[in-house]
């Protein structure tokens, strides 16, 4: 690793970012002094610790699953002769965009008693009654919505791994699984340990999901005071957000003692033949692929499809026209994709600071950035509010622009980009780095010639994680968007809510082939791991 | 070169087809709300934030427009979350007017003083137990309480007329409540200022100890009634409607009404209101007036199912009628203040751990 200091504009634009990603949390510390309330206090009451043991216990237990299935999935789409890979790296990605709040209600409404797999069941005499709900419920949508925050970091790092150390090992008669174990694991452990991170802070600060399956954790207790006793909906989400600071640094300090990984561009990855293990490699993927793809979509389809034979029989007409399903799909993919560009301006300096030169000040920001993940969206975006009503003239520039929006998304989804980008930094190889400055090369031209191609897939991988999560954004959309700005969640988000079911699967169907082309175009582009 | 460029001619291709076909039904929606030629726009510009969804009102939007030339920019958005950013925005909110699904949002934006007072003449369009003492909301739209039962599950002769014979041992485990929903808070808030507080809360506690089920909104409630998951739940009418419009005789469940006089028939209005710093409150007015116009209550009753407020129309047939004492008995200024008190008995209680 490169040893000399980090260059003082990097540090610089190191601190600016972690002030632009600390608003919501300093507003969060303003609304509790002036709202006179006592999280302290309140912590230690009933109403707060038994939602919160349930918000830590659901969490740890999403984040082991995400974890497995993350780094089995990854395994096995990058290392194995498993067939139909790049179809699977297409396909995998997507349950990132499902909004919480209709793709748990498509869930249930396929999977639960008197649902869609109840039909077909009992048309050949099955009958299951198994209801989804509570822990088991909430820990299951989760796992197979969030499982993609732990694959895609870990496939990308598994790509980069050079083969000769395992091929060693192989050659001297470690067994496949203590391979896995000895020499695969402790290399991809940083990546799965941020991912894995990722998983937990998202649980945590999950609303749609768990209120669903009625699981009930500390933001549901939020919600529910928001407006009868704002100061007790404060001081909670600043507890949430505390234990997520907690949490970031915990991980942090494991992950700053784990071994040095060097990693290169692997052209020599090995390949391993799946021989008898082939059906059930096939059986965990496709079971994946079923539940957290499938169903959902069973769900939506059935909906839309109610829809269109209604209005051919002459009943009540979609209240959507196309016009507008295209006007919320272009503002959908346009204000995603600029942020996930933006993102990435906002993450790789940061990653350089933390990744190539161990700087204090780039690890302080990264912290930051990662903790934000933990606020609910609402919160962001009414942070933003405070912050601009508050700001005089640019203030009054900022609101109702795009400019804010995508700064809200941003602060809320640039933390997805940061362990691929942190991957991606330390793939650059130090000697190729002396070579260029010996030569002469500027820092910008290092950059651009020699940091930036070697980045590139990595750094669009990690791009195409915030655009598809931006995708599905909700509270931000809503609030913080320019008025007459209708994204498609917006709009699935009206319809659902009234009970204009059919309006809402159509949108959501036009939303994942949205991401689904976004996704094949970014895999045909040769992106590692989208 | 082609393979690469595919998606993309595919994306495109798919936004050329989809900007081919134009069939605007919200102009047929909006036609059928007035008629007439549209007048020119007059430059004069009224902004919204709204909790009632585009699907239920544009239309309505679109009329006022055309009807008026005033043009209508809009955020929409939970009612919840918008009266949060209402106080948030404080004085420098760029909305006019404030529509809520429920007279929660209404009674929080009222005891933080953000709303401004209505005009008498709209005011007085609608009978006075739906609209405020002080002039700061007016109701627009109704929805009343119901109990949703699963038709296979639950035969209509054992159905119950009140919501105190839930408490009996033959509902235990069979009873839907969606505890933390804005709407089932503004109903239980009511149901203390008409009974007393240790009468509700006795009830609700009641309800917990006899396995009452807890679900997050009346939504998922008629959903899940319909699949027959549970068998009678407590909600608002709209929603097993649009449940039925939308998925057909799959569908399987009714609303059962309780009695005429029972709490559990209660009617819950949406509200419109306009703010304090209103930049255009004669805009916003015109625009409360408009939507307590006949045409526009008939839309609302025959398109959205709901109970029209403004007097002289008629509730849509398939709707049960309401009665006199409903609307009449309910001191809904009285939510604002009990809000806190309600949502500490709630969670004391414990349903939302059922």
């Amino acid at each position: 690793m490169n040893q000399t200091r980090a260059p003082r504009e990097l540090q610089a634009i190191g601190l600016v970012f972690a002030l632009a990603f600390a608003f919501p949390g300093l507003y969060l510390i303003w609304r509790n002094f002036t709202s006179g309330a006592d999280p302290l206090s309140l912590l230690f009451t009933n109403q707060t610790l038994q939602p919160f043991w349930r918000t830590i216990r659901l969490a740890i237990l999403v984040s082991l699953s995400a974890a497995c299935l993350g780094t089995a999935l990854a395994w096995l789409t990058t290392r194995t002769d498993l067939p139909f890979r790049k179809l699977w790296r297409i396909v995998l990605p997507i349950p990132l965009v499902f909004p919480t709040f209709i793709g748990a209600a498509a869930f249930i409404r396929t999977l639960n008693p008197g649902g869609l797999a109840n039909d077909l069941f009992s048309s050949i005499g099955v009958n299951r009654t198994l209801e989804l709900r509570g822990l088991l419920g909430a820990w299951l949508v989760l796992t197979l919505f969030c499982y993609p925050y732990v694959y895609l970091p870990v496939a990308a790092r598994l790509r980069h791994l050079p083969g000769s150390l395992e091929q060693s090992a192989l050659v001297l008669g470690d067994s496949l699984p203590r391979t896995f174990r000895r020499v695969v694991l402790p290399q991809i452990l940083s990546s799965l340990s941020a991912g894995t991170l990722l998983v937990f802070l998202y649980t945590i600060s999950d609303f749609g999901a768990v209120q669903l399956m009625r699981y009930d954790t500390l933001t549901r207790a939020i919600e529910t005071n928001y407006l009868a006793r704002p100061p007790t909906a404060f001081a909670l989400s600043l507890i949430l957000l505390v234990f997520a600071g907690l949490v970031v640094a915990a991980e942090r300090s494991v992950n700053r003692r784990l071994p040095e990984v060097r990693t290169h561009r692997a052209h020599e990855a090995v390949k391993y033949e799946l021989s008898r293990w082939k059906t059930p490699a096939i059986l965990l993927v496709g079971g994946t692929f079923t539940f957290s793809f499938l169903a959902p979509m069973a769900a939506l389809l059935d909906w839309a499809a109610d829809g269109l034979l209604r209005t051919q029989r002459g009943g009540r007409p979609l209240t959507i026209d196309t016009s507008k399903v295209v006007e919320a799909a272009a503002n959908t993919l346009s204000a995603s994709v600029i942020t996930g560009i933006v993102a990435l301006i906002a993450v790789v300096p940061i990653a350089i600071l933390v990744g190539r030169y161990r700087d204090r000040i780039g690890r302080f920001t990264h912290s930051v950035v990662i903790a934000t993940f933990a606020v609910p969206g609402i919160l962001i975006a009414l942070s933003l509010r405070f912050w601009t009503l508050r700001s005089g003239f640019l203030g009054d520039l900022l609101q109702n622009s795009m400019a804010i929006l995508i700064f809200a998304y941003v602060v809320r989804f640039a933390s997805l980009a940061m362990g691929i980008a942190l991957v991606a930094v330390t793939t650059v190889s130090d000697d190729l780095h002396d070579v260029a400055a010996t030569l002469g090369a500027d820092r910008w031209r290092r950059f651009r010639s020699v940091d930036l191609p070697v980045m590139r897939p990595g750094l669009l991988a990690a791009g195409g994680l915030v655009v598809l999560s931006t995708m599905k954004e909700l509270p931000i959309s809503l609030i913080v968007a320019p008025i007459g700005f209708p994204t498609l969640t917006t709009r699935i988000f009206g319809s659902f809510e009234e009970a204009f079911v059919a309006e809402a699967g159509i949108m959501a169907l036009v939303l994942v082939l949205t991401s689904a082309l976004l996704t094949w175009f970014l895999v045909l582009r040769r992106v590692d791991h989208l | 070169m082609l393979k690469r460029a595919l998606p993309l001619v595919l994306t495109l291709a798919l936004f050329a087809a989809a900007c081919g076909s134009d069939q605007f039904q919200i102009d047929a929606s909006a036609a059928e709300i007035f008629p007439g030629e549209c007048v020119d726009g007059t430059g004069d510009e009224v902004t919204i934030y709204s909790g009632r969804k585009e699907n239920l009102i544009e239309p309505v939007l679109d009329a006022f427009t055309c009807a008026t030339g005033v043009s209508v920019q809009v955020r929409w958005g939970s009612s919840t979350q918008l009266a949060l950013l209402i106080d948030e925005e404080g004085n420098h909110s760029q909305a006019d007017v404030f529509l809520s699904q429920s007279p929660g949002p209404v009674g929080f934006l009222e005891s933080k003083g953000l709303l401004g007072a209505i005009d008498h003449d709209v005011l007085r369009l609608v009978s006075e137990d739906n609209r405020s003492s002080q002039g700061s909301w007016v109701g627009f739209s109704g929805r009343k309480r119901v109990l949703v039962h699963n038709i296979d599950l639950v035969a209509e002769a054992e159905l119950p007329t009140s919501v105190f014979d839930l408490t009996d041992e033959k509902w235990k485990g069979k009873v839907a409540i969606p505890g933390t929903n804005g709407s089932f808070m503004d109903w239980f808030t009511v149901f203390r200022d008409q009974y007393g507080t240790d009468v509700a809360t006795k009830w609700l506690n009641e309800m917990v100890a006899n396995d009452a089920r807890y679900y997050p909104n009346n939504r998922s409630i008629v959903e899940a009634a319909g699949r027959g998951e549970i068998e009678v739940g407590l909600v608002n009418h709209y929603y097993n409607y649009q449940e039925v419009v939308a998925v057909g005789d799959d569908h399987r469940a009714k609303n059962h009404n309780l009695d005429d006089d029972d709490i559990g028939s209660l009617l819950i209005i949406t509200a419109a209101t306009i703010l304090k710093s209103a930049k255009n409150p004669a805009g916003a007015n015109d625009l409360l007036a408009y939507l307590l116009t006949a045409p526009v209550q008939s839309y609302f009753t025959n398109h959205t199912l709901e109970y029209p407020l403004a007097a002289g129309v008629e509730p849509n047939a398939v709707l049960p009628p309401l009665t006199a004492l409903e609307i009449g008995s309910v001191n809904f200024d009285a939510l604002g203040g009990g809000f806190d008190e309600t949502a500490r008995i709630i969670e004391a209680s414990g349903i939302q751990n059922q």
